[in-house]
């Protein structure tokens, strides 16, 4: 597999996917790490490890970043083992107050591991990501079996 | 055979017999599926049909497999559009695992034919459909338009 898509409507705005995606006060609610960075084209951004350890899970570059509509990074294991991935977030007004949410997480073929661990993972943080918007309920998701 | 496939997992916040329900019984699925409904009993070898409130009568089909509340098989076909029902026949699997207080649904559409227009079709349905169905278990707001979703399903 080469590339993975995942779409998902939520009901908020698309400056609230922005924020949850980006600022770790609202990721560490829904997503097992956080992302730091900011934000703007070319600066470093890093998925940090929810323990507050500072330890980086991933890394990469800010390749585009449109605030509240696109956000581009690539997406690098921190030892630099394999080429770079790249994850590509679009988040639209779809209809007024539901977002649609696009992830596309694409140049994977040199690396099927990440390929098989990110399609686990994204459809676990993006259901959460929703119910953390429409619900404010989403902690403990990554607490049950088969942890993603 | 070279075939084309659409997959969705979904984490929701619901029992599994609830999420089961609300994919079988017409009177959530008008709930939240865009005021469309299907009529099977979601029996083994049973008919499957589904309409949408625009259009009717739009897929037909048969129960493959049924395991209440845990995995069911559709045969599926659609009726509304000719250039996809010639595509024939496709296969949708519904797998319900519950994981502690949630339940992790995935949904498989497959159809034996190479670039599928039927499952480029479904590619923009299910993800409407199954936010929709996420959104109405969890809040009682399922998501409206009924008009454009029975358009975008079908385009």
């Amino acid at each position: 597999m080469s590339a993975f898509v995942y779409v998902t409507y939520i009901y908020t705005t698309p400056q609230k996917v922005w924020d949850a995606i980006t600022k770790p006060e609202f990721a560490r609610k829904y997503w097992l790490h956080y992302n730091v960075s900011d934000w703007k084209k070319g600066s470093r951004w890093e998925h940090q490890k929810g323990d507050d350890s500072g330890e980086v899970m991933i890394d990469g570059t800010v390749l585009e970043s449109d605030p509240p509509r696109k956000l581009v990074t690539t997406w690098t294991r921190p030892d630099k083992s394999k080429e770079p991935s790249r994850v590509t977030y679009d988040i639209a007004e779809y209809s007024p107050g539901l977002v649609c949410l696009t992830v596309t997480h694409d140049a994977l073929e040199n690396d099927p591991a990440m390929a098989a661990s990110v399609s686990g993972g994204w459809p676990k943080v993006l259901s959460n990501l929703k119910s953390f918007l429409e619900t404010g309920k989403s902690e403990n998701i990554w607490l049950t079996k088969n942890k993603g | 055979m070279a075939n084309s496939s659409f997959v969705y997992v979904t984490y929701i916040r619901a029992p599994k017999q609830k999420v089961w329900d609300a994919l079988t019984k017409p009177e959530f699925q008008k709930l939240y599926w865009f005021g469309g409904h299907q009529e099977s009993d979601w029996k083994k070898g049973s008919s499957w049909k589904m309409y949408m409130p625009q259009h009717g009568l739009t897929d037909t089909g048969e129960i493959l497999e049924s395991d209440p509340p845990n995995r069911a098989v559709i045969k599926w076909r659609n009726e509304f559009r000719p250039e996809l029902k010639e595509e024939g026949y496709s296969r949708c699997v519904y797998e319900l695992a519950q994981e502690d207080d949630l339940t992790k649904l995935t949904i498989l559409h497959t159809i034996e034919k190479e670039n599928a227009k039927l499952i480029h079709a479904v590619s923009g349905g299910w993800p409407r459909i199954l936010s929709s169905l996420q959104s109405y278990l969890e809040t009682g707001r399922a998501h409206g338009d009924t008009r454009s979703m029975a358009a975008q399903a079908h385009k």
